[in-house]
């Protein structure tokens, strides 16, 4: 099974991973390569699209979680977008969740983003 | 055909086999599809523990498993040789992102039973998955 990774940048110093196929223990390291390359501390947000993956394994959420300490340490946002039920299901059963920002979709995040520059612009 | 026996080595990179051979029991015997992608992550992850907590990482070992179904239930038995490990007592997480591990929650969670026996020097490790006959 394989994995497909594309990152690009996003408005705001932001990136998106977009992840397809298969994010497991053969593949997980791949995903943690690009991470390691590509998400810093000076990045504002990171954004993981999950729209065509269809299997996801520990290994895989070992590289996510890591990937969301690198934000949380530098006080950046971790968003996640598109988690088919499949993918959904896993978060749910080790109770993952909660605390992460996650959206149904592209329209539900641009709304959380644009909330959030507006606060920013606002001085809040 | 209600059984199916593979070995496989002790590498994760095997862990494709595994897959295939689970898509092919369920289609070939007329099993429910719905219980598919439980069981493809279930027996992933046991797989995964097997290779990380029964063998030094330098050496080849054998790990065989089974597949059976009765009309109702699906069971994968997994035998090998390590040192003794029994998945469903480990407190033990490799990494500090976790406490008592991803894998064990995911198998009790995506299964219905487990069970874990020390036999000969071998692990044996069984899950079983019920279903409701196709028409």
């Amino acid at each position: 099974m394989s994995l497909e990774i594309t990152i690009t940048p996003e408005k705001n110093n932001s990136k998106r991973i977009s992840i397809s196929g298969s994010l497991d223990s053969n593949t997980a390291p791949q995903l943690q390569d690009k991470v390691d390359a590509e998400i810093n501390d000076s990045i504002n947000a990171t954004i993981l699209d999950f729209s065509n993956l269809d299997f996801l394994s520990s290994a895989g959420l070992r590289v996510i979680f890591k990937t969301k300490k690198i934000m949380d340490n530098s006080g950046g946002k971790f968003l996640m977008v598109n988690l088919q039920p499949q993918i959904k299901k896993v978060f749910e059963i080790i109770k993952a969740l909660d605390g992460m920002n996650v959206f149904k979709n592209q329209d539900e995040m641009d709304d959380y983003l644009t909330a959030m520059q507006n606060k920013v612009k606002d001085g809040e | 055909m209600h059984k199916q026996t593979i070995t496989l080595k002790n590498s994760a990179t095997e862990s494709d086999k595994l897959s295939e051979n689970l898509h092919y029991f369920i289609h070939s015997n007329n099993i429910s599809p719905d219980i598919h992608d439980d069981l493809r992550l279930a027996i992933e992850e046991i797989f995964i523990n097997i290779i990380s907590y029964a063998y030094p990482v330098d050496k080849t070992y054998d790990i065989t498993i089974e597949f059976s179904h009765t009309v109702s239930s699906l069971n994968i038995t997994f035998t090998d040789s390590g040192t003794a490990f029994n998945p469903l007592s480990c407190t033990t997480c490799k990494d500090d992102l976790c406490d008592g591990g991803m894998g064990i929650p995911l198998i009790k969670s995506l299964t219905d039973e487990q069970s874990y026996k020390r036999v000969k020097q071998h692990n044996v490790f069984t899950v079983t998955k019920h279903y409701t006959k196709q028409k």
